[in-house]
Order: C-alpha cells, then structure tokens, then sequence
C-alpha cells in the first residue's frame, strides 16, 4: 500500500504553489541588479576612461572575457542542466560535483590511454553515467535517502579519482594529455566582443546545443512532461499509465550524461585533472545547483546564471592579471559568497512538490 | 440489461487486517451505483482492486462480463475503467490540456513532439459533448476544486472509460457544487457510462444513485435499489446497530469570556486572504462551534488563535490579556489547549512512543521539564494515566504511536490536552476519522469539560457534530462569518444554505465570489513561471 | 531517575527491534564497503605495474595489491599489531586512538546537526575555523602563563575558543537557514571553501610563521598542547583528549535524551510541525543546534592543532567528511558515534600502514568513507537481502522520510490508517 492511499487521508488539497511571492521578486532583483550595474559601470567607463571604473569596463567589454566566462560556465552549466532533469523528475542530485569529478579524471586517462581526445571525452561521460546509475539505482529502488546519497555519491568520487590517479599516475595529478582545441567559424569570429561566442571550444557548442535540446524536451515533448508530473506528483502519472520509476532512471540517468559532458569538457580543455584537496571541479558541482535553483529549473535561466557566476569569475581573473584589488586567496572565494548571498536572496524556491521523496507505486 | 462490472467474491488482506471479505458487488450498464459505508468499511479498498492498484488475495473482477486481471492502472484503463480518486491525481502548475492527456499525448514528427493543438481540440470536443465548462488552457493550481474534479472525470473520459469510479466527490464540494456534479452524473449515465461512487453519506447516495450497496467491516452486508428503500435501513445496515442520533446536552451555564477573536485578518501559506475580519467569543461553560465546508478559513483562523500563525490584522485576547503577539509556548502555558486537526502531522510524533508524546507540549512546563531537565519517570506516569482515564489501546506507554489505529491516536492526544488542566480547548475535527465508539467517548469527554466551566471551541465539516455539541454556532465561508446561529434553532438545511455562502433569504451569489478568489489566486501567484 | 532505572533504560532502548536492525544494517554496510573496497585494490593492483614476483596470484591472476595483505595491514596494523607481540602503546595503536579523538567530535558535531533534521557538511569548515581560533589564541594566551599552570589554563582555553569559533561559524548557515530560508546543505559547504580560502588568507599574511616556508602559525610551546599520559608523546596522542571525547558523548547523549532542549530538538528533527505544535520555537533551533553543532566541529579543531599538529596549517585532513560517515554509521547516536569513531579511526590510521607495506594509496579511505555512507543510506536493499536469506518475515521498519508499510491498524474499526481514505 502506498503512502497517497493510507497515511495522509486528512491532508487537506493545497491547489496552491507556496512560496511564489516570495521567490519571485528577489530573483528579479538580482537579475537587474546586475544589469543595472554592469550599464552604469559601463557608462561611468564610458565617461571617465582613466578610472577604476574605466579599467572594469575595459576587462568587461574584453572578449577575452567573454570567452573565459564561456569556458569557465562550461561544467557548471552541464551539471546544472543534468540537475534540472534530476530534480525535476523528483530526485534531488546533490552528487553533481562527483559526477563532475569522476568524468573529469576518467575522460583525461581514457584520452591518455587511446590517445583520442572525443573518445576520452566519451569516456568520462560513461563514468559519469555509471556512478549516476549506482545513485538511481540506490534512492530509486533502494529508497536511500537522495541528499546522504548525493553526498556518497559526491564522497565517493572524491576518493576514487585521486585514489586512481595515485595508482596509475603515481600522484593526484595526471600527466597532460591533449586538449580538444577551439573551432572558428569564419567571419562571425571577427565580431568585436560576441565574437568570442564563435571562437571557442567544441565543448561550448555542445553547451549551447544542451541547452537548446533540454528547452524544447521540457517543453515540447511528452516525456519532458512526465519528469515534470514525476516530480510534482508522481502518482498523477503513475495513474495515467506512465511507470515513474522508469522516467526517474532515465532523468537521472540524464543528468550522468550531462554531468559527464561538463567535467570532460573541464579536464579535456586543460588537458590534465589535478585531484588536490577538492580536486579542479573545486564546488563547481555544487555552484550548478544555485544556477539551476537561480535559474527556476528554467535550462535557459540556468544557462544564464551560470553565465552571471563565470562572468563574475572571469573578471576577478582578468583583474587579478591587472594587479588590482583584493588579495588572490580572497578573491577565489568570491563565487562562493555569491553563490551564499543569492541563496539567501532568493531563499526557498518553488522545488517540485515530490521533489526528495521515495515513490513506490500501489501495491508492493 | 448487461452487467458493466462484477465482482466476484474478493478479498483482500492486508498485513494484520481484512480489508475485504468475499465481497460481490454487480453494476448494470448506465446506472449510478453506489458504494456505502462507514470510514474503514473496505470501499476504497475495494474500487483499488477494481482499478488495478491492488491485487486481489481472492476472488474475480469481471469487466463487461469477461474476468480480467489487473496488474495496474493501465490494464485497468485499457479495460475502460477510470477512477476519479478523492485526492485528485493532478499535476498542479501543468495546464488543464497538459493534465488530460498527461501519458497518452498526442504527437506529432515521429513522436518527437507533442501536438499541442490535436491535444487541446481533443480536450475541447470532450467537453462539449459532455456539457463540461472547464478552460483548456487554464493552470489547474488557478482553478476552483469542483472545475479539478471535472478535469479529473475528463481524464478518464479521454482514455476511454466506459466505467467511472469517484472515491468520495462530494468530501471537497460546496452544496451547489455537488449539485452540479450530479448533473453530471446525470449526463453520463443518459450517454451510456457507468457509475460506482464511494461515499458514506446516505443522502447523496439516496439522491445520486440508482442502485446502492452497503459495505461494513469490508463485507457486502445489502444491495439494494435507492428508491426501494429507506434511511433508517441504510443506517442500520451501515453501523449495525442502533444510531444514536442525538447528544444528550445539558442547558449550558456560561461564564466570563474566556477568548476573544476581533477583527482578524488571516492569509495562507501563499498569502492569500483566508480569514477575513473575524470576530467572536468563547465564554466558560460554552461550546462555541465553527460549521462550514473544509478550505474555507477554518485551519487557518485556529492556526491564528493558538499561536501557529501570525494573524495580519486583528487582536486576539486571552483571560483577558492581549495575546495577539504571544508565541505558541506562551500560550501553551497560559492555559490553552488544542486537539489539532492533523493529528498524525502535528497532534503525535509518529516515531516517538506514547510517554515521549506525553511530553508533547509539556517539555518546558515546571511539572515535567523543570530547570529544562525532563523529568521522565513522572512524564511516564502521567502517559499511564492518560492511557488509562481515555481508554487508550493498547495500554502500553512504550508503545509507538505509529502503531496505534486512528482511534486510539486520537484518544491518546485528547486525553494529553485534557489533562493539561486547560481554560480553553480548541477542538479541531476532533472525530475525523476515528471509528464510532471513539467518536461517542470524545463527545462525552468535551461535553463533560465543559459542564466543568472550561470554554471549547469546536471546529468541524461534521454537521450533525457542531450541531448536536454547540451552544452557538458561527458558520464560515470563504474566511467570513456568514453568521451566528442557535443550532437548536437551525435546521440542517438552513445550515448547509449557509455554508454554501447564502442566507437564506438570499439568492445564488456564489458565482461571481468564485470568480473573484480564483481571480485573485491568479494575481498572487501568476507570472514566475518559466 | 535512579540508576538501575536508567540502566534498564538504556537496555530498553538497545533491545529495540529496529535499534538492532539499524546496527545490522551498519555492520553490514561497513562489510559491504570493506568488500567493494577489496575488489578495488585488486583492480588498480591490474593497473599498476609491479615485476612478477612482487605479484600475487588469484585465480590465476597476478595483481600487484593483495587484497588480503592490505586489509591485514589496514586492520592488524591499525591495532599496532596485537598478534605479532610487542604490542606497545606508542605504536601505531595510538595514531588509531588520535583519529577516534578527532572523528568523535566531528561526528557528533554532524550527528547534533542531523537529529535536528539539518545536513551539517560544514563541520570541516566549522573545524578549520576553530583551528586557527586556537593557534591564534593560545599563541597569545602563551605569552602570558607558562608551565603546568599553562597547561592547566591553556588546554582548556584553547578548547573553548575552538568551541565558540567554531560555533559562530556554525551559526553563519544557522540563521541563513531560519530566518532566509536558505539551503543548509548548499551554505555550508560553500562555507567550507571560504573557510578554507579566508584562513589560507591569514596565515599566509598576518598569521604566517616567519621562520617558516610553509603557510602556518609560529608553533605552540609544548606546555599549550595536550599533555600525552601513559601513551608515549611520538605519536601526537594525549589520552586527556580522549578522555573529552567520551565526556562529549556522554554530555551530547544526555542532552538529546534528558533535557528539554534535547527533546526540541529531535522533534523538530523528524516531525517540524508536531515540534511548532509543542511550542519549538523552530528558527530559534535551527540556529542553536547548528551553532553548537559547529561548536563541536571547532573544538574537532582545536584538538587538530593541540594534541596533533602543534600549530595551524593549511590542508587541514577532512575530518569533516569523515565526520558525515561517522555519524551515519551510528545512526546518528551520540552513543554509537564513540563505536563508529573507533571502527572509522582504525580504518584511517591503518590505510597509512597499508601504504607503508603495500604501495596502495591512502586515498582508499577516501573511497571507503563514501561508500559506507551509500551503504547506509540504503537500509532497504539489506533488508531484501535479509528477507531473501532468513525469510522471517518481519514486519518492515519505517525507514526516516519513508512512511511506513501498511500500518492497517489493529482491529476492523481503525480509522485512517486503514486501507480506506475516506472520510
């Protein structure tokens, strides 16, 4: 017997979505904000060309800027893609930055190994898959809770992939292999600042194509609308003849997928993973989930605040080689405050209603 | 005429329990059948065999008169059987289209799109050949309860069922919205559908249905045919023994006003208006009841008055103190107690046992938490007692309460409230769900507390109970006090005009409110979405 | 309560049935976690290169890591090799007893946060605050009191400063989560990357030792570290932080179980509403059980720099994380946090034998941490396991956050728990 029928009979029926007032508005503030801010800076540039302000304006309106903070989105924005999926069919996937982390090692040794750049890229998103499928497997059919299991998950690759790198590379570092390049279209690359979007790596392509591609499932196909009934009330589609536990698996299935598109892309764009401490994906896992919450499970929105972080990134890079400002140590902690501050702005967003729990259809 | 559904001799068994116990039940083709019985009696149970979410431990289910087998939802809306569950099974921010064809949408390229407009000229067709009024294009979240329900039924329809089985419809309606839900009924019967509809009021099923059967401790104890028969039969099949109808009141001796509730304003969870400009008082010695149809303001005004919820405007006082800012330990220890209406939510932690739950409220009072330590052995105690004066089972404080039945929860939290020697008992549905003997008990108990001179105030969607246990009775619709009446003097009938929004004097005037809250829902809520 | 009383208590609580289960359940994991563990080392044994006579042979396999051997090291090695004779208590024995320390207090800083239904991941952030509170502070309070009295005083000084930095650091996403509404589980591992950069920031500037290359504070003199008694001083093991550890379990358990506070907070850990509804105060809970849930990550911190390291350097090891599967091992009790601290302290103290003997890395810990979690979290594959080899049909136990199997109440009256949801 399932929950829905037996324990909480005397719920009453909330046709209501909590919380959207609140949510709202504070999402639209930071949106303009930056907005705002980014014209002002860039008038008072404008204007005053010798100034503090002047010098921002120049690393913002960069291209390389651009072309950085595109580089830089690159794994947070696959994992906040691979979250949407994931969350949206109700399994919160608090293990990004493992799948992250698992694919940035396995795509650089199976490049090392075969000596194929997109064969090692195809690599890490296996390995990525597969650790997404011990954790479907785990809270899907196991009834593992989903965040101690996202921590496993998370856990488990932090261990692994500098453990691998001990045994075959002798270090939490591998050797270099090579990196996958950038493509130019003709032309259009020549365009001052937007430019930079059409000279860039493969991988950024294959971003804006996800990106595109998990738009329309969302929004145009069926099963884009069973993850979405999966996630707010799984029982609704059970009872309209759609297994959940299958559209689950394959939304988290998805999001290994995605996930392992984006660390593959972050190793592979170095050429080498470095498993220090919290090895190279360093939260970037965990920045994709205040993107896509940022983002209002939107891939588009997602996309976007991921580009507000990298963006914010790649400045405080630029500016570093500028010598301005605060010291280097400090200002690498800066996406992290962002990412605290933004979490308190927007507080609880609207999560899908099921979102975290077990669902076990009728009878056992 | 042919037989649409039969059931041949099913029983189902849960762990520990009979469900079912060789239940027959017939249902001719293009009649409304219902399906009778007490909270508990197996009907539920019972349309989830039929609807392939539960397998049958024994027995046949015949569809059109061929045995099927039903391994799940599916098979069983292959078959042509829909159900319309009382929680209904929809997608709340996915459009009414979205919500229809939710599984079998239409596409278009190959599958690889929906075809969003062969889905909504779908949905259109559907409900004009039915007489529906619903908007295809409407957030479900955005539309009233009785337009969901409607949805619902149009999602059976659209697969194609021949059978349609509603689990309790009318629990969440207004009078007029049942009303037209059996017009409904009406129009597809005239079509050739057929009807099974679970309920445990025999009004609706003398009204609505052309055949009704009488479920009782998960057996089929009478079919029979609606205008064959009567309501005291129906009753006495139903509970088996003499209905005691009437509450032996004695003549109230009220004192001092004890609460006071002026002028508040209360919104929802979402910041909604629930509670609008309210304002009563309960005395000593008096039951004070609230009537009205659940949704209505009702949690969210008790919510305000025990301190779970910040009213917006409006003063609540206490003993005569302004307690409108107080906490909800503050008022815990100023002497108010409240049987809340979710007692396996909020009432009892479900994990803790009986003594832990004792403590529930308590943990901070000098009795049981001095100096913030908890004085165990005497929490121990005092759950004995309580298992003991309520009659609680089984009578074991270890016991967790997760394993007690509904009945025997609820006993357990009334017996902890009433012994906190309170002023004011704020009873919230405090019968709901509990089976017939514990109802009595927690009648008398109330009854009893207020002989003592303690001041009840008595929320409840149970007619017959506010009517057979208050001294005054104020009737909420739509977060108003539509008005204060002398239940004695009130007919039922009156009562349900009043509940439904209209004095009696009044004519229909609750279109253009329905209007107005789902306009105003929509304002709240709209324009974040993707 | 007499003591009799509580000790039939106590025993009452142990005979539980799903008590018992949920130590089934942990042992059972740990094996499983032990298993996989092998099959890895002899995977990367495949993958690593050795001559054919350093080799072992599996079914006719040769792996350069023997399985076996390693987990005779990891284990016997742990235990300063009780076996073999000439156990001494200076061995490696008590580098295992110096990581239990350690793991206590940062799994019960985890398990405090957990009872009260919060996802503390940042106690290792809490912990390195702590840390460097502690250098910072008894380095000065060093230049005041010396000798045995400084011991006396700075010992516990340290501790406290440890506690309070920490604990306000764990407050940061305590009042994050009451008052905004902000994700505990996302805040406070941001916090553990900030943590991690701010101090790297101090003690690479302000705090830096200048005799030093490394980024670190100017050593602690021996009179402000924990004093080693009868375990000798080699390997940075004091038995008086032991001793706190168990104080802190005893002290952690007493407050969950026999105060007010305790009980506020359990209920607002597995049921927030029925907590509202007894008059929990729930943001004021939320912000205390996360502040003296850091507290005790910090003061994880400042026995790292008093009994270990003897000063504050970056990299601090990620007790934190280990704290997470030490508290799940235990099923979040603060009694089996002492268990599960000791079983975890063998497992980390003995992968640096493992290393010495073998050549596998002692990054296998890392592993095993995160698949003992995974393990535990899934209580219902052991159970099918369990069904499937004894079959005795047990009445299923509810697992947190799943609702229960058919509770379908006792007698043909029940209401709601029955299989009907009618009204």
């Amino acid at each position: 017997m399932s929950d829905a029928t037996g324990s909480a009979p005397e719920e009453p029926r909330r046709d209501e979505s909590d919380g959207l007032l609140d949510t709202h508005s504070p999402r639209k503030i930071v949106a303009w904000a930056t907005v705002g801010g980014l014209a002002v800076l860039l008038a008072a540039g404008a204007l005053f060309p010798d100034s503090l302000a002047g010098t921002l304006s120049d690393v913002i309106t960069s291209r390389n800027t651009l072309a950085s903070a595109l580089r830089l989105s690159v794994p947070i924005a696959f994992a906040a893609l691979g979250g949407i999926f994931a969350e949206k069919s109700g399994v919160i996937n608090i293990g990004l930055e493992g799948l992250l982390i698992i694919s940035a090692f396995t795509a650089v040794y199976v490049t090392d190994v075969t000596g194929g750049v997109w064969l090692g890229f195809g690599g890490g998103i296996i390995a990525s898959t597969l650790l997404a499928a011990l954790f479907a497997v785990v809270t899907i059919r196991f009834r593992a809770d989903q965040i101690i299991a996202g921590l496993a998950v998370w856990l488990i690759a932090l261990g692994l992939a500098p453990f691998a790198s001990q045994v075959i590379y002798g270090g939490p570092n591998t050797s270099t292999v090579p990196t996958i390049g950038a493509i130019s279209v003709p032309v259009l690359s020549e365009i001052p600042f937007f430019g930079a979007l059409f000279s860039a790596s493969p991988s950024v392509y294959l971003l804006f194509l996800a990106v595109a591609l998990s738009w329309y499932v969302f929004e145009r196909t069926s099963f884009g609308r069973w993850i979405r009934a999966s996630g707010e009330n799984p029982k609704a589609l059970d009872t309209a003849g759609v297994n959940v536990a299958h559209v689950r698996y394959a939304a988290v299935l998805l999001s290994g997928v995605l996930s392992g598109m984006g660390g593959a892309a972050l190793s592979l764009d170095l050429g080498q993973f470095t498993g220090n401490g919290p090895t190279m994906v360093n939260g970037k896992g965990f920045i994709a989930i205040v993107a896509y919450l940022f983002g209002n499970y939107n891939p588009i929105g997602a996309f976007l605040s991921t580009m507000l972080f990298a963006g914010l990134d790649a400045i405080q890079t630029a500016l570093q080689l500028q010598g301005i400002g605060v010291p280097r140590q400090l200002i690498r902690i800066t996406p992290f405050v962002i990412v605290i501050v933004i979490l308190a702005l927007v507080g609880r967003t609207r999560t899908p209603e099921a979102a975290g729990e077990y669902y076990e259809s009728g009878e056992e | 005429m042919a037989t649409a559904v039969h059931l041949d001799g099913i029983t189902k068994r849960f762990p520990g329990v009979v469900a079912n116990d060789d239940v027959d039940l017939a249902v001719e083709r293009g009649t409304v059948h219902a399906l009778l019985g007490e909270n508990g009696a197996g009907k539920t149970t019972l349309m989830n065999v039929l609807y392939g979410l539960y397998e049958p431990t024994s027995g046949r289910v015949l569809v059109d008169e061929e045995v099927r087998s039903f391994d799940s939802p599916r098979d069983a809306i292959d078959a042509g059987v829909g159900m319309i569950h009382q929680h209904f099974m929809l997608v709340d921010p996915m459009t009414v289209t979205e919500n229809i064809t939710l599984g079998n949408e239409p596409r278009k390229w190959g599958g690889l799109a929906v075809d969003r407009a062969a889905a909504r000229e779908a949905v259109v067709e559907l409900s004009d050949r039915y007489g529906f009024d619903v908007d295809p294009d409407a957030r479900v979240e955005d539309i009233s309860v009785g337009e969901q329900q409607r949805v619902e039924i149009l999602k059976a329809l659209y697969r194609g069922a021949d059978v349609l089985i509603l689990d309790e419809p009318t629990a969440v309606l207004t009078p007029q919205e049942v009303e037209e839900l059996f017009g409904v009924l009406e129009e597809l019967t005239a079509q050739g559908k057929t009807i099974i509809f679970i309920t445990h009021k025999l009004g609706e099923a003398m009204r609505a249905a052309d055949d009704i059967t009488v479920l009782r401790d998960g057996r089929n104890v009478g079919s029979v045919k609606a205008d064959e028969t009567t309501r005291e039969d129906l009753a006495e099949l139903m509970v088996g023994r003499e209905v005691l109808l009437d509450v032996d009141r004695p003549p109230a001796e009220t004192g001092d006003v004890v609460a006071s509730v002026s002028n508040v304003v209360v919104d929802d969870d979402r910041g909604v208006r629930a509670v609008d400009d309210v304002s009563f008082d309960v005395r000593a010695g008096e039951v004070f009841g609230i009537a009205g149809v659940d949704g209505n303001g009702q949690s969210e005004l008790v919510e305000a008055l025990t301190g779970l919820r910040r009213p917006q405007h409006g003063r609540i006082e206490f003993l005569g103190d302004d307690v409108t800012a107080d906490s909800r330990r503050q008022r815990i220890e100023e002497g108010m107690a409240y049987i809340p209406e979710d007692r396996q939510e909020r009432g009892l932690v479900m994990d803790f046992d009986l003594t832990e739950n004792a403590l529930l409220g308590s943990q901070h009072s000098k009795e049981f938490g001095p100096n913030g330590r908890i004085d165990w052995p005497a929490t121990r105690t005092h759950a004995e007692a309580i298992i003991d004066e309520y009659d609680v089972r089984p009578p074991d404080a270890d016991a967790i309460s997760e394993s007690l039945s509904g009945g025997n929860q609820q006993k357990f939290i009334v017996g902890r409230e009433f012994e906190r020697d309170p002023e004011l008992v704020v009873a919230s549905h405090p019968t709901r769900g509990v089976d017939v003997g514990s109802i009595e008990f927690i009648h008398e108990r109330l009854l009893e507390l207020r002989q003592q001179g303690v001041a009840v105030l008595l929320v409840s969607s149970k007619l017959e109970e506010v009517q057979g246990l208050s001294d005054r009775l104020g009737v909420i619709y739509e977060g108003e006090f539509i008005d204060v009446v002398d239940p004695d003097e009130t007919t039922e009938e009156e009562l349900g005009l009043l509940m439904a929004g209209e004095h009696p004097d009044e004519d229909d005037a609750d279109a253009s409110t329905d209007a107005t809250e789902s306009g105003s829902a929509e304002a709240a809520t709209g324009g974040d979405r993707p | 309560m007499s003591v009799g009383d509580r000790a039939r208590d106590v025993l009452a609580r142990l005979a539980n049935a799903s008590a018992t289960e949920r130590i089934l359940i942990s042992t059972a994991a740990l094996l499983l976690s032990i298993l996989v563990g092998a099959v890895l080392v002899l995977v990367a044994g495949r993958m690593t290169a050795c001559t054919p006579n350093e080799a072992v042979y599996y079914f006719g396999t040769g792996f350069c890591y023997d399985p076996i051997l390693v987990f005779d090291r990891l284990f016997l090695g742990a235990l300063g090799d009780p076996l073999s004779g000439g156990w001494s208590p200076d061995g490696q024995f008590s580098v295992t007893l110096r990581e239990t320390t350690l793991l206590i207090f940062a799994g019960l800083s985890v398990a405090l946060a957990f009872r009260a239904g919060i996802f503390n991941i940042g106690t290792q952030g809490q912990m390195v605050v702590g840390a460097l509170a502690t250098a910072v502070a008894v380095l000065w309070g060093a230049t005041l009191v010396s000798g045995v009295l400084g011991t006396v005083v700075l010992v516990p000084f340290g501790i406290l400063v440890g506690a309070v930095f920490g604990g306000l650091y764990g407050a940061i996403p305590g009042f994050l989560k009451a008052y905004a509404d902000a994700n505990e589980v996302i805040t406070t591992i941001m916090l553990n990357f900030i943590a991690t950069g701010v101090t790297l920031y101090l003690v690479s500037g302000v705090f830096k030792d200048p005799e030093s290359a490394a980024n670190q504070t100017v050593p602690l003199p021996e009179y402000a570290q924990f004093p080693t008694v009868l375990f000798g001083g080699r390997q940075d093991f004091s038995l008086v932080a032991l001793f706190f550890g168990l104080l802190a379990i005893a002290g952690l358990y007493y407050l969950l179980e026999h105060t007010a506070f305790g009980y506020d907070v359990r209920t607002s850990g597995i049921q927030p509403e029925a907590a509202e509804y007894s008059g929990v105060d729930a943001p004021r809970t939320v912000v205390a059980s996360l502040t003296l849930s850091g507290a005790l990550g910090g003061v994880a911190g400042a026995m790292y720099v008093m009994m270990i390291l003897g000063t504050f350097q970056t990299g601090v090891p990620s007790y934190g994380f280990d704290g997470i599967t030490v508290s799940i091992l235990a099923g979040n009790n603060p009694l089996g946090v002492g268990i599960a601290a000791l079983l975890f302290g063998v497992l980390k103290s003995g992968t640096t034998v493992v290393q010495f003997a073998t050549d596998v890395p002692p990054q296998l810990v890392g592993v095993l941490r995160g698949l003992i979690i995974l393990f535990v979290a899934m209580p219902e594959f052991f159970r099918l396991v369990g069904k499937r080899i004894t079959d005795t049909g047990s009445r299923a136990v509810a697992t947190d956050g799943g609702r229960p199997e058919p509770a379908a109440g006792s007698s043909g009256t029940s209401g709601d728990d029955g299989g009907e949801s009618d009204e």
